[in-house]
């Protein structure tokens, strides 16, 4: 069975102003289900496709809570639980000594949790996605911006989309096969 | 010297009285098997039956050869070069003692006991606290106690490149400092000479313990400053932050794991310890747990509490010819080393750091004829 | 409007990128270095010279582990010598890499884009350089790993009181976060390299490193946040690291260790020779691969700025332990001072403060501090200073302590010199590749500093 399902319509853009202003027309021509993408990060345009929710702060504060803990804790739990020894005259929760080692854990869980954290949000590593299908795609690592809406929009109707995108000035425009 | 030569190196000694020659016998061998052949210069070549121990008549030229002498201690003197006195052994003459008996307390500054944010460990409550005094009136150095040490504890011998390099394992030293009567006029004909036996401190609160990443040397109970050998991993860093300078390191394999005789040379109650780690002075642990196990089966078998008293004593201890180290029990107040430190003379080595040392010092307080004053 | 991106023009400053570059240029002429120019014979010749070094350093390490730390000048009293001097002058040149790409980030100087990439390459060879030496320099080397807290039968744990510990704990997070904050930002550029080159092999390679990034507006969102925040969670980390290798030192109760102002005097001391080897590996860089358009004089001339601020916080820091030692009245600190300025390791100490304090002031000559020739000879003086200054801490220090009757001499063996020399050609060849397979300047960070990349609402 041949594929012939749409995964969106993608317009091509010269400059990052373009894609922008083309972003946020287009999302205010009542298309939600749309994303944009660049070579570079613009301020903004996330916020122009509709983009609001950035989870990562969140899943780093967790990450840097739990590492804080797990380091002061499992300081506490070796050196006065599990196995005390005298050590210099020292008591066994010799706090001020154990700070260093949680300030690490700390910074050692948040970061680990902004980067894969990020990545996993962002729903890679992806190796295949519908957009490479496009041969002028490639050049969205590079010098050109791209606005794409995808078929699942309730919007979405193949000549009108077309159309308005065309209304845009894009570059070129082309269908993003499945 | 009458026809007699000897070639030697030359090491001037402060002391030594003017125009004379001290010389080492029992060097120089030529047939002595792996470690004694051809070390060092035959002086026997001089030794005559008619003048044993002493000749007349020696004259000395310069080869202009270079020969490297091992020591293990390179500076012997209690003065810093910025003129600075440490006091480090603290010495009186028995005039000023009668005046001031706390004279050694009064030459350091000691933190008193109790002056910690933290709770003290409660080694008073144990039946054993273990300590030494060492009696620096007594000490002739004569490093008896050193050779002691070494059998008793597996110690390897490194020789002389090692040693001439700072890496000797002794873990009982003597420490010997000059001290000249006029230190600015640089007069070095009249030294004092003292000598102080160094071993482990076994401090409560001990610099040592508390950098081992891997926990290998801790406190055990009764005080004892422990060094679990298996554990160590070799940092070093118990090392550098002992003020005493008594850890001794494996730099390299010292110990000969191959002779099967050797087997037999050795203490089988102390581990060998294999290259890498770090070893100490533990206040003959062994013996200590040999005399506590040996009162323990006692108490059983009379039905009362027997404890081990002062007839245990140290390999350092036991070779003491001047009887000047005493180990104990010091929360026992009768034994001997409890007396000893309860006397006035008694100050611990560089107790300005509060280190605690269970290892003290009798200072010296000697009592010289002023007729023989120069 | 995010001010990090913007491109401050100002006339009396050189700019940080020359005019006249467009997106495709920029990416054509970074990604080229890899994608399409032949390895020079210089770049082989170079790698070859670090591969070699390399080998003698794996030679020397063999022969360490086969025979001890015996092999080596460490004695007793001085029980640590040239490997933790090697190791804390390493982790300090990593500082740099750091401080430029998260703190230059946080404090909004766009003019970081165009050398953080190396810089941080730099900070991970340079931690990796460091990393050898905690692993070599213990007796048994092969029980390194129970400074790690894992479950054993032996049923023991380490002892968290321990610098030592704080090390393992502060350096590996180092090297974690560094590692990942590094690839984070190649992400983009691996995409970039993905979609330029030409050859198969290297479509998918770079393809699987860059983990199918396609530059979608939510993705770079996020992205910018986590970078963001990983930018804060580095600031304090690059901090913390060298304030914990002086805790080596400040916790310890040798004199000429055991002082407050070594953490602050540290970092600082690690920022200088970390600028300083920044310099010395950007000034041939931009030479060699024609990137003076990207790395200009003004990143040369900050970078001068602060080597030379760092530097004065140093000195600051000699006077005050040089202040403590006298006003402190502590007999140990007064004779360790004495012994700096005239005891056996006086030259030392008196060249010491030739490369890091007297020359260094040269920087305040504007026309030395454009001049790269100029720059390159001053950063080699200050990371030879910086590497006495370890040498005084660690090696002059133990040797003259408490005991009179324990004071020793080091003296390094062929072995101590082969190990370190070895990681300076190990840092070196890893340059080399760094440079031939990865983009040595983010290019998608230097795409954000054309005026272009500015939008309006």
């Amino acid at each position: 069975m041949k594929r012939e399902r749409i995964y969106g319509i993608m317009a091509e853009f010269d400059s990052a102003q373009a894609l922008v202003d083309a972003a946020k027309r287009t999302h205010e021509a009542g298309y939600n289900r749309i994303d944009a993408y660049s070579p570079f990060p613009i301020e903004g345009l996330a916020e122009e496709i509709g983009f609001h929710h950035d989870e990562v702060p969140l899943v780093v504060l967790i990450g840097g809570i739990v590492g804080g803990l797990t380091g002061y804790l499992m300081q506490y739990w070796m050196s006065v639980v599990s196995y005390p020894i005298n050590v210099g005259g020292k008591p066994a929760h010799s706090w001020p000594a154990f700070i260093v080692i949680t300030f690490e854990m700390t910074i050692l869980f948040a970061g680990i949790s902004a980067v894969f954290g990020m990545l996993a949000l962002n729903g890679l590593p992806m190796p295949y996605h519908p957009v490479f299908n496009v041969p002028r795609f490639s050049s969205a690592s590079k010098d050109r911006f791209f606005l794409i809406v995808f078929s699942s929009d309730p919007k979405y109707d193949p000549a009108g989309t077309r159309s308005f995108l065309q209304g845009l000035e894009p570059r070129s425009i082309s269908e993003v096969p499945s | 010297m009458n026809g007699r030569k000897v070639t030697g190196p030359v090491w001037i000694q402060p002391g030594v009285p003017d125009n004379s020659v001290t010389v080492t016998l029992g060097y120089g061998r030529t047939r002595a098997g792996r470690v004694g052949t051809a070390q060092g210069f035959n002086a026997y070549a001089l030794r005559t039956s008619a003048a044993p121990w002493f000749a007349s008549g020696l004259q000395i030229r310069k080869t202009g050869d270079r020969y490297v002498l091992a020591s293990t201690q390179g500076y012997q003197s209690m003065d810093t070069p910025n003129g600075d006195h440490r006091p480090l052994v603290r010495e009186t003459v028995l005039e000023e003692y009668h005046k001031d008996p706390d004279f050694a307390k009064g030459q350091g500054e000691e933190p008193a006991p109790g002056l910690t944010l933290y709770k003290p460990y409660p080694y008073k409550e144990e039946d054993y606290a273990w300590g030494m005094a060492i009696d620096l009136n007594s000490c002739v150095g004569c490093n008896n106690c050193m050779i002691a040490c070494q059998s008793e504890n597996n110690i390897a011998v490194v020789g002389k490149e090692q040693c001439a390099i700072g890496r000797h394992m002794h873990w009982i030293r003597i420490d010997t400092y000059y001290q000249y009567p006029d230190e600015a006029a640089r007069d070095r004909d009249n030294p004092k000479a003292f000598f102080q036996p160094v071993p482990c401190m076994q401090c409560e609160d001990a610099p040592c313990e508390v950098v081992c990443p891997v926990g290998a040397t801790n406190h055990s109970s009764e005080g004892l400053n422990d060094m679990v050998y298996n554990r160590c991993v070799g940092t070093r860093y118990c090392s550098n932050n002992c003020p005493y300078k008594v850890r001794r390191f494996n730099f390299l394999l010292f110990q000969d794991w191959v002779t099967p005789q050797y087997k037999m040379m050795r203490n089988p109650d102390v581990s060998v310890r294999s290259r890498g780690v770090m070893e100490k002075c533990t206040y003959c642990v062994q013996r200590i747990n040999e005399h506590k196990i040996d009162a323990e089966t006692a108490s059983v078998r009379e039905g009362k509490q027997i404890k081990v008293g002062d007839e245990l004593q140290t390999a350092c201890q036991q070779s003491c010819p001047a009887g000047a180290i005493i180990f104990g029990n010091i929360n026992d107040p009768e034994s001997r080393v409890s007396k000893l430190k309860a006397q006035s003379r008694n100050y611990s080595l560089l107790g300005e750091l509060n280190t605690r040392p269970r290892t003290t010092y009798l200072a010296e307080v000697s009592n010289p004829n002023p007729e023989l004053k120069a | 409007m995010n001010d990090r991106y913007k491109t401050t023009v100002d006339a009396e400053q050189a700019p940080v990128i020359e005019p006249g570059y467009t997106f495709g240029t920029i990416t054509e002429k970074i990604s080229s270095i890899v994608l399409t120019r032949p390895a020079s014979n210089g770049w082989f010749v170079g790698f070859g010279v670090g591969f070699m070094l390399t080998m003698m350093m794996l030679y020397a390490i063999g022969y360490l582990f086969l025979k001890g730390i015996g092999i080596w000048g460490d004695t007793i009293p001085i029980g640590w010598g040239f490997a933790i001097v090697n190791f804390v002058w390493w982790i300090g040149i990593g500082h740099a890499g750091t401080l430029i790409s998260a703190i230059l980030l946080l404090l909004r100087q766009s003019w970081r884009n165009s050398i953080n990439r190396f810089a941080e390459a730099m900070t991970l060879f340079a931690v990796a350089c460091a990393g050898i030496f905690p692993a070599i320099h213990v007796g048994r080397p092969w029980l390194a790993y129970w400074l790690f807290p894992y479950p054993s039968t032996m049923g023991v744990w380490p002892q968290f009181r321990s610098p030592l510990m704080w090390d393992v704990f502060a350096v590996s997070t180092y090297a974690t976060i560094s590692a990942l904050f590094w690839f984070m930002g190649l992400i983009p550029d691996f995409a970039t390299l993905r979609d330029r080159s030409d050859k198969p092999v290297l479509r998918i390679v770079y393809g699987m490193l860059s983990m199918g990034w396609r530059g979608s507006a939510r993705h770079w969102h996020r992205y910018e946040t986590a970078y963001l925040l990983l930018a804060g969670l580095a600031t304090p980390l690059v901090l913390s690291v060298h304030t914990v290798v002086s805790f080596d030192f400040a916790i310890g109760i040798v004199p000429g260790w055991h002082t407050t102002i070594f953490p602050p005097y540290f970092v600082a001391g690690a920022i200088y020779s970390g600028f300083a080897m920044v310099l010395m590996l950007a000034i041939p860089i931009r030479k060699i691969y024609r990137l003076e358009d990207f790395i200009t004089e003004r990143h040369l001339q900050n970078s001068a700025k602060v080597m030379l601020a760092t530097g004065l916080i140093v000195a600051y820091g000699y006077g005050i332990e040089a202040f403590m030692g006298w006003y402190s009245g502590d007999r140990y600190d007064a004779f360790t001072l004495w012994n700096r300025l005239h005891g056996p390791y006086a030259i030392p100490y008196w060249s010491l403060l030739t490369c890091n304090i007297f020359i260094p002031q040269l920087l305040w000559i504007k026309k030395l501090r454009t001049s790269p020739l100029a720059l390159f000879l001053l950063s080699g003086v200050i990371l030879i200073g910086m590497w006495l200054e370890r040498f005084i801490i660690v090696v002059v220090s133990l040797s003259r302590d408490f005991l009179t009757s324990s004071w020793g001499m080091y003296y390094p063996t062929r072995w101590d010199w082969m190990i370190f020399i070895g990681t300076i050609g190990m840092f070196l060849a890893a340059m080399f590749l760094f440079l031939r397979l990865l983009p040595a300047i983010s290019i998608f960070e230097m795409r954000t500093l054309l005026p272009e990349a500015e939008v309006k609402e």
